[in-house]
């Protein structure tokens, strides 16, 4: 009792001699203010920190994690776009529009076991199997997919072998910086459009290499596209070399790859000549002291500190390999037709199937597929890099 | 001085020694020619002068062919679209021919008397009148024009500067949570964009967003992480001093940002600002997958797709369409190109 009754006299006291001081305009309440003022600083640095940060989170949120989780939950349903049901709908009684079989069980993995399971189909089925080849659909599109990755090595060794031309001391080395830079800021399907041509039987290359009428790219249009072996002539064989999807596709695929060579150069160029730059100058020296050639410099000094942009590289171009799409699309003319099978990417299915043919549920699973392979591929990489390091 | 002089004394001196009568007069002679190419052998010694002219020689030979191989495909597209391709056919012959000037240019076009007129920009003025309506477009060159300026300028002048707000947050000021978010944004990176595309499809039709240019606008301005991860590696680089002096002097955060942080990251934010307009202007997917074949909010390379792709397309008109997509990126990248190299190096020197 007593105690209480001092504290209240005590804090009676100290705030009448705060309110005295503070009229007054004394020093001696200086640090109780002062701890007051910082708690104050720090709920304002709080409150100003998520507001700064507000619209990054919520547009993360809302445009990224929110339809992560309903392409999660969407690829065990049967949903489909245009229907009568919502997708909202769906996702609040799920369990009513699971995946089903033929046979009318439920099977909440459908659309996954139909992305192994499904063969190319249409007029594509009726030509392979013309040719007596029954190819599995996504095995098809996904061979295209990594075969437009062996444009990442090529690239690599011709930017890496240009940025260091670029990092000698000569003049006008930004010049040729600004000039291989042009393809990248350049539209893709300007480009796209350009190399059509001049990769045309009777263009550029054919002429100035001799190449005679080769056919580098079968002529079509929309949706209908003639098969052709490589004089242009209609097939009518069942030869191995005049087999349209391994001869002709290759070596439209081929052009593809050359031309993302051609655009993706200038950027990973700068990455190196910046790398280059990091390079230790005295490590160099010390090894030209003793004797290195320029050879053995770049392999053993140059090389291990450019090590790191390397890498990094190559996986930013493995992922963004696995994601090709439009380039294929605009050759063949064939995006609003969902895809071709002998030049398509796997994001092509998933056009095709969510948006083209409405199964919105099916485009989910397999952009769900394609994000794993994703996943495993970084890290993959990453576990060969932490096994080299050892 | 003295140093050339003993450069170039020394092949001489070392090739009369009596070692140098060992070798046979082939080798000799081989060596005197690889000397003066820059190469040291055991009979001559080259000069270090000589051997840094010789690969500067090399090194520019490969330089410019790189660069001329870089530089063809856009003069072959200048080229190409002053090209006369109507030969009845609708054939991509008359323009594939074309090595350095197209065969039948612009300049002989012929007229129903049997004479040529010359008419430069036939192409150019076929692209802006009737070309689009001819493909079955709704919209005109100049609609689809403006749609992709209003998608590469609104998205992008709002969207950097949210970035750079929450880069400034993530650098600059200390909160709760700080670190959970940025895990949380690094981790969104990783998810691949095709992944979404389906949902994100229904989510924007079901809000009404695809029937205008919502879909194409509103998503970009609410920032990019790369961004805003490249903007707060620029701001690590400034002093806190000058924000703690700006808050002793009484200045709330906004005030520190607006005032501050924005003028002195104004290259990065300009660089990264131009890097997402150019790519904001070359985006075909956004326009292809969101909007219809018959909307008026398509833009540029969605339009150039339908017009390549109509059996009606002159390939002259689709040429200088490219040309017309091309150039205005090309100009600003020229004008800015100093400010966005630099971006990108000092991207390259981070990782």
């Amino acid at each position: 009792m007593e105690e209480i009754i001092a504290v209240g006299t005590d804090e009676a006291a100290m705030s009448a001699a705060e309110a005295v001081a503070e009229s007054e305009g004394t020093v001696q309440t200086a640090p109780k203010k002062r701890k007051h003022h910082i708690n104050q600083q720090k709920l304002w640095d709080n409150i100003w920190g998520w507001l700064f940060c507000l619209p990054l989170i919520i547009g993360t949120c809302w445009f990224i994690y929110s339809t992560l989780i309903m392409a999660f939950l969407l690829s065990f349903t049967t949903f489909r776009t245009g229907g009568q049901v919502s997708m909202w709908e769906c996702l609040a009684h799920m369990g009513d529009y699971i995946a089903k079989d033929l046979t009318g069980a439920t099977n909440a993995f459908y659309w996954y076991k139909a992305l192994f399971t499904e063969k190319v189909s249409g007029m594509d089925r009726v030509t392979l199997i013309g040719m007596g080849i029954e190819l599995n659909e996504m095995g098809a599109y996904l061979l295209n997919t990594v075969f437009y990755m062996i444009g990442i090595p090529i690239g690599m060794i011709l930017s890496v072998f240009f940025a260091v031309c670029m990092s000698r001391d000569i003049k006008g080395g930004n010049v040729f910086r600004v000039l291989y830079y042009l393809p990248c800021v350049a539209s893709a399907i300007a480009i796209v459009y350009t190399f059509k041509i001049m990769f045309g039987s009777t263009g550029v290359i054919n002429q100035l290499f001799g190449l005679g009428n080769f056919h580098w790219i079968s002529e079509g249009v929309e949706g209908a596209y003639t098969w052709q072996n490589l004089t242009g002539a209609p097939i009518s064989t069942n030869a191995f070399m005049m087999d349209p999807y391994w001869c002709q596709g290759f070596f439209m695929k081929l052009v593809i790859v050359i031309m993302s060579v051609w655009k993706g150069l200038g950027g990973t160029i700068i990455l190196y000549v910046a790398g280059l730059s990091g390079v230790n100058a005295a490590t160099k020296e010390a090894a030209q002291i003793d004797g290195a050639n320029g050879w053995i410099i770049f392999w053993k000094v140059t090389m291990p500190d450019l090590y790191p942009t390397i890498f990094y590289n190559i996986v930013t171009s493995v992922i963004g390999g696995m994601q090709i799409y439009a380039e294929p699309e605009m050759f063949m003319n064939s995006a609003y037709s969902g895809g071709n099978v002998m030049v398509s990417g796997y994001v092509a299915l998933i056009y095709k199937y969510g948006i083209n043919m409405k199964y919105a549920s099916r485009g989910a699973a397999y952009g769900m597929f394609l994000a794993v392979i994703i996943f495993v591929l970084t890290l993959f990489q990453f576990w060969l890099d932490s096994r080299k390091k050892d | 001085m003295d140093n050339e002089n003993k450069d170039r004394i020394l092949p001489a001196e070392t090739s009369v020694t009596e070692e140098a009568k060992n070798y046979s007069s082939f080798r000799y002679a081989v060596g005197a020619i690889l000397a003066f190419f820059g190469f040291s052998s055991k009979t001559h010694r080259a000069s270090k002068k000589r051997a840094k002219l010789v690969a500067d020689i090399f090194t520019y030979i490969v330089l410019l062919a790189g660069a001329f191989v870089m530089v063809y495909p856009f003069w072959w597209m200048i080229a190409g679209s002053f090209a006369y391709t109507i030969d009845g056919t609708g054939g991509s012959g008359l323009l594939e021919k074309m090595i350095w000037w197209p065969e039948t240019s612009t300049l002989t076009i012929p007229t129903s008397g049997g004479g040529t007129k010359a008419e430069l920009f036939f192409n150019y003025r076929t692209l802006f009148t009737s070309a689009f309506a001819a493909s079955g477009l709704k919209v005109t060159y100049w609609r689809s024009l403006f749609n992709n300026l209003l998608y590469s300028t609104v998205p992008v002048v709002v969207g950097v500067i949210t970035s750079a707000s929450a880069a400034f947050a993530f650098s600059k000021i200390n909160w709760i949570g700080r670190n959970v978010v940025f895990f949380m944004l690094l981790a969104a990176i990783m998810v691949p964009g095709p992944s979404l595309m389906i949902t994100q499809y229904v989510m924007y039709s079901d809000m009404g967003w695809t029937e205008n240019a919502l879909v194409l606008i509103i998503p970009g301005m609410f920032g990019s992480i790369m961004t805003a991860f490249f903007i707060r590696q620029f701001l690590f680089g400034l002093p806190t001093s000058i924000i703690e002096a700006a808050k002793i002097d009484g200045a709330g955060y906004l005030r520190i940002f607006c005032q501050f942080i924005l003028p002195l990251a104004m290259p990065a934010i300009m660089a990264q600002g131009l890097l997402s307009f150019m790519g904001c202007w070359n985006n075909y997917m956004g326009s292809f997958i969101y909007l219809s074949q018959n909307s008026k909010w398509i833009n540029l390379p969605h339009a150039m797709y339908i017009l390549n792709a109509s059996p009606s397309s002159n390939l002259g008109v689709v040429i200088a369409s490219s040309v017309m997509c091309v150039l205005p990126v090309i100009i600003l990248f020229g004008c800015f190109q100093k400010l966005i190299i630099g971006s990108l190096m000092l991207t390259g020197s981070k990782e």
